[in-house]
């Protein structure tokens, strides 16, 4: 693989609050390659949105804190650049969409109003200011293009007229209007129905395509990556437990909890549905030594409490942190 | 079928009149549930299926339409209901983090229901109690003092189980009752459903927009949209061959997760649009701005609900000859 576009290595951050320190991600390794597009999944709380937040470099600092590690965007380091410079970057190359669309638009602006501000703010932090003119043709363009019917109307409404699907295409014509290199989506789609999800996914795959953009695609639905992505990565308790070709991953996965996770999904063949994981992810004020799997993993062994494993190759690019697939101590 | 129909929903109609017009969210449907079933009444948001489902807990009383439990008829006001009734049919909500209450102990809150119902003596409550959280499979002499805060998502959902079953019920209406949990959490819940519908005798009616998990658990589905029933059938015919437009939109847009399962999947109908406001529903056919094979009918009157030869019931003009035919 070329160099990657984006290379997290070994990040730890952690929150301190009033009960103590709350150390959420634990070392996590995620690489994207240019035009390539990742899946992150995992459950509620396991830190996915901690891993984007810190990525865009939006998490507040404090009660946040990286304790180690690099996120490194071209070779460059994102959490060691200048506020500026991260500003830029925001600008022009990365640029997420977040779960609740409700959320991440302001009430009081038309959709209009935000998008322009958007377009024109992008302009000039290349350097150039753009005629009212262009920059409104750019923002009906931009709503077109994710399928939304009538954009003009759209422009002058508010964001409560619209539906939720309706909101998260905007969202998602904010996030492309800029041609950004790498776009984040932390569940897009998880409060939609699946019509409604089935259609976003659908034009977000049509349009990263065209732009030729890279993706991390954040969920928790394993259907969804396996649906959009070409690699996918398996995250627990604030690491990557597993990483590798999505086909490999979902056909033949190699890491405990994400066996245990393939089982729990409701199948159409209708084979039943497993018990599902016993337990629930650990308290992060105080997480289990080792491997933080281990309390809940039928095939615990007496290393999986003494050391955190890293990813061992299976092959083919296929690694899981599991000590079943090699470092016996 | 042999088994004794326990719930019969006849034409339920349930308006709410609001300043911008008439929401209707169940504009009449027709639903039979016989006993030991688990029906999955399936739809998008907005559909109106909650509005079902909290009518037969009796939460509203119906604008029209017969609703009878058990041969007689249960259409009156919550307060009218007797409590005997109340103790039969019982709910399961949504997120268990907003129906328990936090401030009260888990003991607290299972309480009430005895103490409603008149089950047991004081003194024999606490051991009735220590009892149902056996029965969802939590230790009580852990539980029964804390608070919902203190245990987590799925357990929550445990205990509001727990509550449901206090009154010895029959029917238990489950609305999306693992929609708010991981998947991870959810195949013990369900589990744990099924098992209890078995050992008691329950009838569920299983409120969901996972068309997936129905597979799995119901043994009948029924798909609402805007208010009225698309098409019910007996699981394994419905997964076999869906036959409504709607139903087979929804099939085909679930991401699944292995091969076996795509080819389990209808043709890929690629779909379109939204559901529309229940205030203003579009002419004949509800469906007709979406579906894929609409005709020149579909926009002029709504279809009737025919029964096909295997039991099943589509609302759809495509299939009016055909079952007119096959039913004779």
């Amino acid at each position: 693989m070329s160099e990657p576009l984006l290379d997290v290595v070994d990040l730890h951050v952690g929150f301190r609050i009033f009960e103590g320190y709350l150390s959420v991600l634990n070392g996590v390794q995620l690489s994207v390659g240019v035009g390539e597009r990742v899946g992150l999944v995992g459950e509620t709380g396991c830190g996915k949105t901690t891993t984007v937040k810190s990525i865009l470099r939006v998490l507040p600092m404090p009660p946040a804190k990286v304790t180690d590690g690099q996120i490194l965007y071209r070779g460059q380091d994102v959490l060691r650049m200048r506020r500026r410079r991260v500003q830029a970057l925001r600008r022009h190359e990365l640029s997420a969409i977040f779960q609740d669309p409700l959320q991440s638009l302001n009430p009081v602006f038309t959709i209009g109003t935000q998008l322009r501000d958007i377009v024109k703010d992008s302009a000039i932090g290349q350097g150039r200011r753009l005629p009212r003119r262009v920059i409104e043709a750019r923002c009906i363009e931009a709503l077109r293009e994710t399928g939304m019917p009538d954009p003009e109307r759209i422009m002058t409404n508010y964001p409560i007229q619209l539906s939720g699907g309706m909101r998260q295409r905007v969202c998602i014509a904010q996030a492309l209007s800029t041609h950004a290199k790498l776009l984040l989506a932390d569940e897009p789609t998880t409060n939609l129905d699946v019509t409604i999800q089935d259609q976003i996914l659908r034009k977000l795959d049509e349009l990263v395509d065209e732009h030729g953009s890279s993706v991390v695609m954040i969920t928790h639905s394993m259907g969804v990556v396996r649906d959009l992505t070409q690699r996918a990565n398996t995250m627990y308790a604030g690491s990557i437990v597993e990483t590798g070709e999505t086909k490999q991953l979902l056909e033949g996965p190699k890491h405990p909890y994400t066996q245990g996770l393939m089982a729990s999904v409701p199948k159409l063949t209708g084979e039943g549905i497993s018990e599902g994981i016993p337990g629930r992810i650990p308290n992060y004020l105080d997480p289990p030594p080792g491997c933080r799997f281990h309390p809940r993993c039928v095939h615990r062994m007496e290393a999986c409490s003494a050391e955190l494993p890293s990813l061992f190759e299976i092959g083919g690019g296929h690694r899981a942190a599991c000590y079943l697939y090699g470092g016996e101590a | 079928m042999t088994a004794k129909q326990i719930l019969m929903i006849e034409n339920l109609v349930k308006h709410f009149p609001t300043k911008r017009g008439v929401v209707r969210a169940v504009d009449d449907i027709s639903l039979h549930v016989s006993s030991g079933d688990t029906v999955g009444l399936v739809g998008e948001s907005g559909s109106g299926k909650t509005t079902t489902a909290q009518c037969v807990v009796g939460i509203y009383p119906p604008t029209s339409g017969q609703i009878s439990f058990d041969g007689s008829p249960i259409d009156v006001a919550f307060s009218r209901r007797s409590k005997e009734l109340k103790g039969k049919i019982r709910i399961v909500f949504q997120d268990p983090g907003s129906s328990l209450n936090p401030k009260r102990t888990i003991k607290q809150i299972l309480s009430v229901p005895l103490k409603v119902h008149g089950i047991g003596t004081p003194k024999e409550r606490l051991s009735l109690m220590s009892h149902l959280l056996e029965t969802v499979e939590l230790p009580p002499g852990e539980y029964l003092y804390k608070h919902p805060q203190s245990i987590g998502g799925g357990e929550k959902q445990m205990v509001a189980i727990a509550r449901a079953l206090a009154t010895n019920p029959r029917f238990v209406v489950l609305d999306e009752p693992t929609s708010a949990l991981d998947v991870s959490v959810q195949g013990k819940i369900i589990n744990l459903l099924m098992r209890l519908g078995d050992e008691l005798d329950l009838t569920y009616l299983f409120i969901t927009h996972d068309l997936s998990l129905m597979r799995n658990v119901a043994t009948r589905v029924a798909i609402m949209y805007l208010g009225k029933l698309c098409e019910v059938a007996r699981t394994e015919e419905f997964f076999r061959s869906p036959k409504h437009p709607y139903t087979r939109m929804l099939l085909s847009s679930i991401p699944v997760v292995t091969r076996q399962e795509e080819s389990l999947k209808p043709e890929k109908i690629v779909s379109k649009g939204e559901i529309p406001s229940p205030v203003d529903v579009p002419p004949g056919c509800s469906f007709h701005l979406r579906c894929p094979e609409r005709k020149g009918i579909c926009s002029e009157a709504d279809p009737e609900t025919r029964a096909m030869d295997d039991g099943r019931l589509v609302r759809c003009h495509l299939y009016e000859h055909g079952a007119a035919k096959a039913g004779g």
